[in-house]
């Protein structure tokens, strides 16, 4: 006979059964679906194409993403200067914000007469693959930072200290220790990364919109896939997402596993 | 007073930092090339503080720090030349033994031989050759101990500040490390500041010793007259002296 201490564990196991066959659900419906449709997909040009450009850009955004977050968070966390906290809650907000916000803002801005001369100069933003880099990258780029910035953090101060006086300027500082001890941490990190820039949708539609062969990628894919009722095409491009999030979950996990694994002799 | 002005390596002149509601107030003291002074203080007497802001790690709020006539605050960290020794020893956990030791040599870019010889000619005097390719994680507290002595005397630094170095040691190898750090100091004529809470370290270690009591440095003497020195009723009750009766 169950007690009546016994009644909490058993309603957050029943409540954890739901939200676990809520999600579940999902994921399993594209599992399930999606792979039966994506043989025939494959084949067409459109899917190859919107999964060629999502990987493109994503691998291009994410590069340009740490170039920016790496001495970003690096600033902020090791430079003492006015202003330092209003530039934490301008990253803290623009990551709180609807993605669909920053998409229309950066329309806005690479609609101006300012964006009319990058497009003169040869850098097309808006309606252009360019612009889906981009709005990746702004999308992340405050995520990224937050995540280097944990990996700073997580540094003992200490050794970039002593390493200070045994000589190290403070690029060598970088480069020698800080950035070798939270490799792990950085790499899991740009997975990460990697994997939400080849999901955005929000500001890449409105900036470039979704035309075919043209500026879709694989969410875009799906989006015009069920726009023209096309659901096959939609779950193949849905399954092709599934399965790369879960790999880059999945090495994420490995890597920071292995480097607590490392840091118990730290 | 100092008798050979010209060997200062060390000169603090009325250090005053605050760290929250803690006070390090009016520090003043010099330690000369070759000789090793220790501050004795209870744990939170502000002795770690103190190292701090000889280092430069901690801005004073009065006073000077100067490393061999160079305000410490003034110079970049890189450019200090000071070695420091924290209690946790903090040896690069990515680095084997030998890349510790050679780390300052391979900023300085002397050729690979030529560091490698030093870090082996270095690491025969502290006994710890065979260890050279393990990474710190594998080694012991006295191992790890002497890499970290190793590497900060390895560039002969005229300043070494240690930060209760010895306090997990056992006393066989505390002992064994207090002959070679006297032996390497007297041989590189490096000036040490030591901080610790053993009477004993300080007095077997050291040729002055200071008592850091709340934040108020109480004098610094010679290490044979620690507990024979003129020192006022709270430095007696915490060296353990009896109260000086009065007359």
């Amino acid at each position: 006979m169950m007690g009546r201490s016994g009644w909490f564990p058993l309603v957050c196991g029943l409540l954890t059964a739901a939200a676990l066959a809520l999600v579940g659900s999902n994921v399993a419906v594209i599992a399930v679906r999606g792979l039966g449709s994506l043989p025939a997909c494959l084949t067409q040009p459109e899917v190859r194409f919107a999964l060629g450009l999502s990987v493109k850009s994503a691998c291009i955004s994410t590069a340009l993403c740490f170039l920016l977050a790496a001495p970003t968070a690096y600033t902020l966390t090791h430079a003492a200067f006015p202003g330092r906290r209003a530039a934490e809650v301008v990253l803290e907000l623009t990551m709180s914000l609807p993605y669909i916000v920053l998409g229309l803002s950066m329309l806005i801005l690479f609609s101006s007469p300012a964006g009319k001369q990058l497009k003169e100069l040869g850098f097309p933003v808006v309606f252009h693959q360019n612009g889906v880099i981009l709005a990746q990258l702004v999308v992340n780029l405050p995520f990224a930072v937050r995540l280097c910035a944990a990996a700073f953090r997580g540094v003992d101060r200490k050794l970039e200290c002593v390493a200070g006086l045994l000589g190290a300027s403070p690029a060598r500082r970088f480069f020698t220790v800080l950035l070798p001890l939270c490799k792990n941490a950085l790499i899991s990190a740009v997975i990460l990364v990697w994997s939400r820039a080849l999901g955005e949708f929000g500001a890449t539609l409105m900036l470039v919109g979704v035309t075919r062969m043209k500026t879709e990628t694989l969410p875009g894919s799906i989006y015009l896939a069920v726009s023209t009722n096309n659901l096959d095409a939609a779950l193949a491009s849905a399954f092709l997402l599934l399965v790369i999030s879960a790999l880059s979950l999945i090495t994420a996990n490995l890597l920071s596993r292995t480097g607590r694994q490392r840091s118990r002799y730290g | 007073m100092d008798k050979q002005p010209s060997q200062q390596v060390l000169r603090l002149e009325n250090v005053t930092v605050r760290r929250g509601n803690f006070l390090l107030n009016q520090i003043s003291f010099s330690v000369r090339a070759g000789e090793i002074v220790a501050i004795l203080g209870r744990t939170g007497a502000g002795k770690t503080l103190l190292l701090e802001t000889i280092a430069g790690f901690s801005r004073p709020e009065a006073g000077q720090v100067f490393c061999r006539g160079t305000d410490v605050h003034q110079t970049p960290l890189h450019r200090r030349n000071i070695g420091y020794l924290y209690q946790d020893f903090s040896l690069f956990p990515h680095m084997t033994a030998a890349a510790n030791i050679g780390y300052g040599l391979k900023l300085r870019r002397l050729p690979r031989e030529m560091i490698r010889a030093r870090v082996e000619e270095m690491a025969g005097r502290f006994g710890i050759c065979r260890i050279l390719e393990q990474y710190p994680g594998t080694l012991s507290g006295g191992e790890q101990q002497r890499v970290a002595l190793a590497r900060a005397l390895m560039l002969q630094t005229p300043l070494l500040l240690l930060d209760e170095p010895f306090s997990a040691l056992d006393p066989v190898t505390r002992e064994g490390l207090y002959r070679l750090l006297r032996e390497v100091c007297g041989e590189f004529q490096c000036a040490v500041v030591l901080v610790t809470h053993d009477f004993r370290e300080a007095a077997a270690l050291s040729h002055r010793v200071g008592v850091l009591l709340e934040g108020s440095l109480r004098g610094i003497v010679p290490a044979d007259s620690l507990f024979d020195a003129p020192w006022d009723e709270e430095t007696r009750r915490f060296l353990g002296l009896e109260p000086v009766k009065k007359e």
